[in-house]
């Protein structure tokens, strides 16, 4: 069986360790790329939003590198994306056809530990276990890598880029929690900045999958730390996860913030959104950036409150919405206007607290 | 012999130029049309300010700014490479100390700007559509055979001012003709396109944001007295337009000229980079799927820049 998943952000690392794990292999699409979104754009409906048509352009090539098995994320409680997978199936018959398409539905753990995963792989319950248990501990470590490459390339961008790859095969090599244990140490000492840190930091919301996409969000914590600035986040596999098991406080912490601007969940990861921003807020950030697909209704609920809390904290926010057509021209523009209002709103301040 | 700041702000639509003094206030300025043509009309902008301002004055900085801002930072050796959303606060801020928020409508975008106490301290854009921006107007004023200049004029003149759907311009163009066809007087027609484009404005670029006076209107609808005032019936208040709406974005890029080159030798040029030959030529990467666009600036035969790319293959080398 040779498994093919789509990308999700540095945390693809975590999940294909996951499979990996339950003794398949792992068929990872080339780097999304725009060839990727031209191939899920030409499948797709035209007016479902870019998560889909991404994911659905990573399938496509996985076929094409041999997958015979496609796994994808299902369960419609939270959007429409939950269905996506009936969709992706029938779009992707149109290039091939032996393969199959298992929705992993997400909202079952014990479904998902004794029957789905034990049948699909031929393992036990217990192997299940296990791998959960190691992927938990390699998502909190992509989680982690994430924010220390955040950090340090704000401060010394070449630096970390070039430690990036290195640490990134690090992650990919270490199977046991022993090993995972010991990349952990190479890669904090790796991601070393004695000290240092930028002036600016930006909390990072809204839709999981371009929160957490580095390749769909055009870059965007890259580019921001180009301009010597921050990102920080909460949205990963890792929180992801625990929420899904049960034993995430994170997203009571949400749901507590974010009441007094959105009581009721909307769908999607609004409440998520609003909680975080409310979070970053607290925490003192200089910034809060937003970012969804176009057309996503929870996305565009949470910005009507995030408006709110940007007006009532005086913390700016940006907030920008995908398609296909969206430029990194544009998008560059934004985000040096944005950093600099950050930086002169800051330095200002500072001199008139003088 | 006096001394100056060079300005330069590339639109899509249009290039503007200016030359100010070290009270900033402005000695020269230009507002050419880009005609799809960037680096032809950077070159004329330097020819006419240069033949202009030359022979008594000289440039101590340049900086340049607007969607172009990169091709021409390389072509003159500009000292500074700004967007257009700095740029237009810090004009704003300079020559009004107590404005508050920024109104800008160019050809093909729009955007806020909120100032507190002289510093910009939030911004919008128009994200996917330029619906109600300068090109648009300039298309109905064509197909209206009214000449732009006195568009706004003709909606003053507006006895009943009838509702147009200014959502997108697709239905705001059939809106318009449906009015026509059922006789309405195409003064009032226009008037209703004016009161559409503020409520679009209003309601996308601007919502959620609080518009505080003095309020700016500046770019080039600003000086569309019709628009001008639909803004002020309903914002309630007045609105400010600058002498120079046209440059404000060239005026902030001299100004941040003079204030990154205190004490520096300028890198500038020099007005003669107007007899230079520079192209630009794009191809595609091939070295991974995601074959980036790079674009190559050259002045002769040298390529001076590179851009374009992700992974910095061509950019940082």
């Amino acid at each position: 069986m040779k498994v093919g998943i789509p990308h999700f952000g540095f945390d693809t690392l975590a999940l294909k360790g996951f499979i990996e794990e339950l003794g398949a292999e792992v068929v990872l699409p080339p780097p999304t790329s725009k060839r990727t979104v031209e191939i899920g754009v030409k499948l797709a409906p035209e007016l479902v939003c870019m998560p889909f048509k991404i994911t659905l352009g990573n399938f496509a090539e996985a076929l094409e590198r041999g997958a015979d098995t496609l796994l994808m994320a299902a369960g419609a409680r939270k959007c429409r994306f939950g269905y996506y997978h009936f969709l992706q199936e029938q779009a992707l018959r149109q290039i091939k056809q032996d393969f199959r398409l298992v929705p992993v539905s997400q909202y079952s753990a014990s479904g998902f530990i004794f029957k789905l995963i034990p049948e699909l792989f031929g393992v036990s319950p217990l192997r299940v276990m296990r791998a959960v248990c190691r992927l938990l501990v390699k998502s909190a470590l992509t989680r982690d890598f994430r924010r220390l490459l955040n950090r340090k390339r704000a401060v010394d961008f070449a630096g970390a880029e070039q430690v990036k790859g290195p640490v990134m095969s690090l992650i990919d090599r270490a199977r046991t929690i022993s090993e995972m244990k010991r990349a952990r140490r190479e890669m904090v000492r790796l991601f070393g900045i004695n000290g240092k840190r930028a002036d600016i930091r930006i909390g990072l919301v809204g839709e999981i999958f371009y929160t957490v996409d580095q390749r769909a969000n055009q870059e965007i914590e890259k580019e921001l730390a180009r301009l010597g600035a921050e990102v920080v986040f909460e949205r990963c596999l890792y929180n992801h996860l625990r929420y899904l098991l049960h034993i995430d406080a994170g997203y009571r912490r949400s749901r507590r913030l974010a009441r007094p601007y959105l009581a009721e969940c909307p769908g999607g990861e609004a409440i998520r959104t609003v909680g975080e921003a409310r979070q970053f807020v607290m925490q003192g950030v200089d910034g809060i950036v937003q970012v969804f697909p176009f057309t996503c209704m929870p996305e565009n609920i949470a910005l009507e409150a995030l408006q709110r809390i940007s007006e009532q904290s005086g913390v700016p926010l940006l907030y920008l919405s995908f398609d296909e057509h969206t430029s990194t021209t544009g998008l560059v523009t934004r985000l040096e206007a944005f950093v600099e209002l950050l930086r002169r709103r800051k330095y200002a301040r500072r001199v008139s607290g003088n | 012999m006096h001394e100056g700041f060079l300005g330069i702000d590339v639109g899509s639509i249009s290039t503007k130029g200016v030359v100010i003094d070290r009270d900033y206030r402005v000695i020269a300025y230009r507002y050419l049309r880009t005609q799809g043509n960037p680096i032809g009309s950077i070159r004329q902008l330097l020819k006419e300010l240069g033949s202009e301002v030359d022979s008594r004055l000289r440039i101590l900085g340049a900086g340049t700014t607007g969607s172009a801002r990169r091709l021409a930072g390389v072509m003159i050796q500009a000292d500074i490479v700004k967007n257009e959303i700095i740029a237009h606060a810090v004009a704003a801020g300079t020559y009004y100390p107590d404005v508050q928020t920024v109104l800008e409508i160019g050809g093909q975008d729009s955007k806020i700007i909120i100032l507190r106490d002289g510093i910009p301290v939030d911004f919008a854009m128009n994200t996917v559509c330029a619906a109600g921006t300068g090109s648009f107007l300039d298309h109905q004023a064509a197909r209206l055979q009214i000449p732009i200049e006195e568009f706004g004029a003709r909606a003053l003149r507006a006895k009943n001012r009838v509702s147009i759907a200014g959502r997108c311009t697709v239905f705001a163009e059939s809106d318009m003709i449906h009015k026509a066809q059922l006789g309405v007087p195409t003064d009032d027609i226009i008037a209703g396109l004016c009161d559409a484009i503020v409520r679009n404005y209003l309601n996308t670029v601007a919502k959620g944001k609080e518009i505080r006076p003095r309020i700016l209107f500046q770019g080039g609808v600003a000086a569309n007295v019709g628009v001008r005032a639909a803004f002020e019936r309903a914002l309630g208040q007045e609105i400010t337009v600058p002498e120079y709406f046209l440059v404000m974005g060239a005026i902030g890029a001299a100004i941040l000229a003079a204030e990154a080159t205190r004490g520096q030798a300028s890198r500038f040029a020099g007005f003669e980079v107007a007899r230079t030959e520079f192209a630009t030529r794009v191809f595609e990467c091939d070295g991974c799927p995601n074959r980036c666009e790079v674009v190559e600036t050259l002045r002769g035969a040298e390529v001076i820049d590179r851009y374009g790319d992700r992974c910095g293959k061509w950019s940082e080398n």
